[in-house]
């Protein structure tokens, strides 16, 4: 069973004249362990898709289903359990919080679900383990690099063993070798430990670390390639045919 | 530890000085409260101990239920009670000693030496107890011995009706623990003569039998002598603990000001704390928190910091009392000549109020904004922010706040003491309330002002204070109550000392005047007999003499004093000021029969009225007075107080004895002279001071003079919210515009421009709250006098011009103030850093 999957998903800001149509009917399928990039120009609607997929936005129309369970219909409180529990979120901007050190930060997840504090800190600083930060678990986020600190929300969105991560433009704040790194990262994530990663970029190089690619543009998916060989290129290739590069 | 608390506290350390400079908000208030509170009931007890203390170690003593002494004829009657063993009447009186002695109080008590050693412990430590027949000879305490540095046979003088009386001390008591005056012990007879009171005793003290049942004991004394007689102990409720109990009313609601302009300084810290902490909320939203868990962050926060800062109030209050408490003490020795320790107390009430209050108000401050981080969707606080957005006007509450104001001008115009203080309430909550819609009319205006001074910054300091409406509006309201309040008491203080300046022309406005050396007419003032007034009258260059005299009464349980006067005298030399109809030829009525003058204070407070029959409890037993008319004098304004005639003052009250005296001179005589005349003959009479007319009002004029360094200082205080209300909008404002400070500096606007556009907002926020300062310090300062004129003590209405200036003056130089900090932090700013400012 598809981890993600939506069906005719339509979002409409503002009504009347000033209505613009943001996501036009998407039908979308996303396996456990997979790992999906979408691509397209600014305004297309990758985002609005990630963030209708991820609960923290309603439809206008269409339905979202996480593991079989429509998220489109769910309460606030029902949604909020389903984000702690099942999806893992990873920002541009990194998102810790300034006054958490690298482990509290990793382990909120955890936290905010009521773990005790130290299975979630045993399990936050495995994770930043994992994700190459074991030297540096106590440190604040104004400590850390931004490459280190896109870890540490790495390590946020793994800790409470998720089916599914979102990442929003994770290397958009990065230089190369940093968002080379997280892509790494996130590839090690889906082929590693088994989760379906569905991430929003603007990057060639890192959207070739994906096995899918989707594009998108005005609002619907115009290309969905699955990729394998010489992925750059095939990526590259890919953009040409969707009319993005 | 939950994840909200852990948050809350590593948010709170995390920005140390924004914690500090609200936490300061909530000391000030707390300390406040808990300090000055702390204080009063310290104060208020040593009256009450020093009045108590009269009573003696007795195991009854019964006083004249109107205070005053009385005929020993109820000596007889105690005595005769089953279980009484000994009875003995005494006389006492707190009496001011000379300037050049050692003690400045003492309490004269007569004794009958055969019966008084059976109702008293005495510890003979030296020489002997008094004799009966004993004239001249004294018996006082070993301690009060070698304050007065004599011993025994050695002799010192005490003020008497008859002037100066020097005393052979005869015989020494072991030193114990005495409350209030050191007591000085002479025969009955020797007391009563010393005190112009012959025949008359002010107590009469008891012991009962070993084993007896006291409380039945009392309960047959107090019906067999009646209500005339107050059994068990001498009364505490004077007017002085009255006022002092308005007081301590006065000072809890300013307490409560200050911690209600702590909590707009902590609503306006809460709502930055959400704006800045948007992405936060948003990410936790996203990765699972529940909206609770959000609203737990803040409120736990508010906890926190309302902990601290009432923790850090209490002790700073503590230190507040304590200070304070040793001021009066100081001030009761010096000034009011009472031996007295005051020592401040911190109740379990108090403790709880104090708690209640700074915790409270802190988690109140923060409600609003916690609800409102709580309602923020996840998708709303990702959205990138590059600057602080507009906030939007709340109408409903501006159109609410309009109304108030509307409403409040025929509420104050009613002039029911109901209705103006509802105006005044509905005056200061309407200015908070529009205070958001005016912010941008008044800020803009007030930035032409600037534009000369600052011409590329003013507009940005207007744009800046008016795109938070809601925040400026916070500051200006935390301004506007603490300036109303500076302005509402300048005006208050001006009306009183002009209301004094007319009571003290109108009532001791003649040529000569000799005061008690305790401006307080009872207060330690033995008085003078007749005399020394026909002395006085004998005097060359003197004209027509009048003399006050005192004794104190109840009327329907209440104690006031009564004053006797001459009327016919008395408007040769003095006048009253008249109020409720009175006419000055009402004066003339006391002549006939039991009519009373009663003051406005007596008045208002037991809602008297010309024409009523007022039922004095006097040691001669229950009278019937007629009030003929409403007057105050000057001494007696603050106290419940009545007139009578002198010779009803005698015939009802035993009283003979002049406590004041004012002359005229005479057509055409040399004022020096006859003063010169009138100081030669007062040498025996050290309770007295000689003014002439000049000199006592320079003197009561410097007297308040000195007090203004005090009140003005009072006044800083009430001011000081301002200045912190500023500093922490100024240090919020520049630390949310970081990346727009970092982006001006880019586009090459200068360091000076930027620190000249913070001193700008700070100039243009203390000036929007000056104006709303102003307008409810006048609501505020006329509903006090109009306050202040119900209760009796009338005062004449000034418009606050003094106020407005000092709070225009304070207002401006907090603003300044409060800019130093955050117009250097910003200026300081590195570019690069400040434009990746999170």
């Amino acid at each position: 069973m598809a981890i993600v999957e939506t069906k005719g998903l339509t979002k409409v800001y503002g009504s009347g004249d000033t209505a613009v149509t943001a996501l036009d009917s998407v039908d979308l399928s996303v396996e456990p362990g997979e790992f999906v990039a979408i691509m397209g120009p600014s305004g297309c609607g990758k985002s609005t898709l990630l963030n209708l997929i991820g609960g923290l936005d309603r439809p206008t129309a269409g339905s979202v289903s996480i593991d079989g369970t429509d998220v489109s219909t769910m309460s606030d409180d029902h949604l909020t359990e389903l984000r702690r529990r099942r999806i893992g979120f990873v920002f541009q901007f990194f998102n810790l919080i300034p006054v958490l050190n690298a482990a509290e930060n990793a382990g909120l997840p955890l936290t905010l679900d009521g773990a005790k504090p130290a299975d979630a800190d045993r399990r936050a600083r495995d994770w930043l383990m994992r994700v190459g930060l074991e030297g540096r678990t106590g440190s604040r986020p104004d400590q850390l690099s931004g490459g280190q600190q896109q870890r540490v929300a790495v390590a946020r969105a793994l800790v409470a063993e998720p089916a599914l991560m979102l990442c929003d433009e994770p290397t958009g704040n990065l230089d190369s070798k940093s968002s080379s790194e997280i892509a790494e990262l996130l590839r090690q994530a889906s082929a590693e430990w088994g989760r379906a990663i569905v991430m929003v970029t603007h990057d060639v190089g890192i959207a070739s670390h994906a096995d899918r690619i989707v594009f998108m543009k005005d609002g619907g998916i115009v290309d969905d390639v699955k990729l394998d060989g010489n992925r750059v290129e095939q990526t590259r290739a890919a953009m040409e045919k969707a009319g993005l590069l | 530890m939950s994840v909200s608390s852990k948050l809350a506290w590593r948010y709170l350390i995390g920005r140390p000085g924004r914690t500090a400079l609200t936490t300061l908000a909530i000391v000030f208030g707390v300390s406040l409260i808990f300090g000055l509170n702390g204080m009063l009931p310290g104060i208020i007890q040593t009256f009450q101990r020093a009045m108590l203390a009269s009573a003696g170690q007795v195991d009854l003593a019964v006083t004249s239920s109107s205070g005053g002494t009385f005929e020993p004829g109820i000596v007889d009657r105690v005595a005769r009670i089953d279980g009484v063993a000994a009875v003995s009447p005494s006389i006492r009186r707190s009496v001011s000693m000379p300037s050049d002695s050692a003690l400045s109080n003492i309490t004269l008590v007569g004794i009958e030496p055969r019966t008084a050693v059976r109702v008293h412990d005495f510890s003979l430590e030296s020489g002997r107890m008094l004799n009966a027949g004993d004239t001249g000879d004294v018996v006082l305490g070993a301690d009060t011995a070698s304050d007065l540095e004599v011993g025994i046979g050695g002799s010192f003088a005490i003020p008497t009706v008859s002037g100066l009386r020097q005393m052979t001390v005869v015989g020494l008591l072991t030193a114990g623990a005495t409350v209030g005056n050191p007591e000085v012990y002479v025969t009955l007879p020797d007391a009563q003569r010393m005190l112009g009171a012959q025949g008359r005793v002010s107590a009469v003290e008891a012991r009962f039998v070993p084993g007896a049942d006291r409380a039945r004991v009392e309960a047959v004394v107090r019906r067999e002598l009646g209500s005339d007689y107050t059994v068990g102990g001498l009364s505490n409720e004077s007017s002085l603990l009255a006022t002092l109990k308005v007081g301590q009313f006065a000072i809890s609601m300013f307490g409560i000001f200050a911690l209600v302009m702590g909590g707009f300084i902590i609503l306006n810290t809460f709502r930055t704390l959400v704006s800045e902490r948007r992405h936060d909320i948003g990410m936790l939203r996203a990765i699972g928190a529940e909206r609770r868990t959000i609203l737990g962050i803040f409120l736990i926060q508010s906890l926190l910091q309302g902990v601290l800062g009432t923790g850090i109030g209490i002790l700073t209050g503590y230190g507040i009392g304590v200070a304070a408490a040793a001021g009066y003490e100081y001030m009761f020795r010096e000034i009011l000549h009472m031996d007295a320790q005051v020592t401040a107390q911190f109740g379990p009430g108090l403790w709880a109020t104090a708690i209640l209050l700074g915790i409270g108000i802190t988690v109140l401050g923060a409600v609003l904004p916690a609800r409102q981080a709580a309602r923020i969707t996840p998708l709303e606080a990702l959205r990138p922010q590059i600057a602080e957005v507009v906030e939007r006007e709340r109408s409903m509450w501006v159109s609410v706040g309009w109304v108030m104001l509307v409403v409040c001008v025929p509420l104050m115009l009613l002039r029911q003491p109901w209705s103006v203080g509802l105006g005044a309430v509905f005056a200061l909550s309407g200015l908070v309330m529009i205070a958001p819609a005016l912010i941008k009319p008044l800020a803009e205006g007030m930035s032409r002002i600037i534009t000369p001074v600052a011409p590329a910054t003013a507009d940005l300091a207007s744009s800046n204070v008016v795109r938070q409406p809601g925040r400026a509006a916070a500051t200006a309201s935390a301004i506007l109550v603490s300036l109303a309040v500076v302005i509402a008491l300048v005006g208050v203080l001006t009306s009183t000392f002009a209301g004094f300046y007319e009571y003290l022309d109108q009532s001791l406005g003649s040529d000569f005047i000799l005061l008690p050396a305790g401006l307080i007419l009872g207060g330690g003032n033995v008085g003078v007999d007749q005399n020394l007034v026909d002395r006085v009258a004998a005097t060359r260059g003197v004209g027509p003499v009048a003399t006050l005299r005192l004794g104190s009464s109840r009327v329907n349980g209440a104690q006031l004093q009564v004053v006797g006067i001459d009327p016919k005298e008395y408007p040769k030399v003095a006048s009253f000021t008249y109020s409720g109809g009175t006419r000055s030829t009402d004066l003339g009525r006391l002549g006939e029969g039991r009519t009373v003058l009663v003051n406005g204070i007596y008045a208002a407070q037991n809602a008297v009225a010309i024409g009523d029959r007022l039922t004095f409890e006097t040691p001669s037993g229950r009278r019937y007075y007629e009030v003929a008319g409403i007057a105050s004098d000057y001494l007696n304004a603050k106290l419940s107080t009545v007139y009578i005639s002198q010779d009803n003052l005698a015939e009802d009250f035993g009283v003979r004895t002049n406590v004041l005296v004012l002359a005229n001179a005479e057509p055409g005589a040399a004022i020096p002279t006859v003063k010169a005349g009138l100081a030669r003959m007062l040498r025996d009479y050290p309770q007295f001071v000689l003014y002439d007319s000049v000199s006592f009002k320079k003197s009561q004029v410097d007297l308040i003079n000195s007090e203004m360094p005090f009140l003005y200082g009072l006044l800083g205080i009430f001011a000081l919210p301002t200045l912190l209300a500023l500093l922490n909008t100024l240090a919020i404002s520049v630390l949310a515009r970081t990346r727009e400070i970092g982006m001006l500096r880019a586009v090459g606007t200068t360091r000076r421009q930027i620190r000249w556009m913070v001193v700008a907002e700070a100039l243009l926020l203390g000036a929007v709250g000056i104006v709303f300062g102003v307008a409810g310090g006048i609501a505020l300062g006329w509903a006090l006098v109009y306050a202040m004129n119900s209760t009796g003590f009338v005062v004449p209405y000034y418009f606050p011009w003094g106020g407005i200036v000092t709070a225009v003056i304070a207002g401006f130089a907090f603003a300044l103030l409060a800019s130093v900090v955050p117009a250097r932090t910003a200026a300081k700013l590195d570019v690069v850093t400040a434009l990746h400012w999170e």
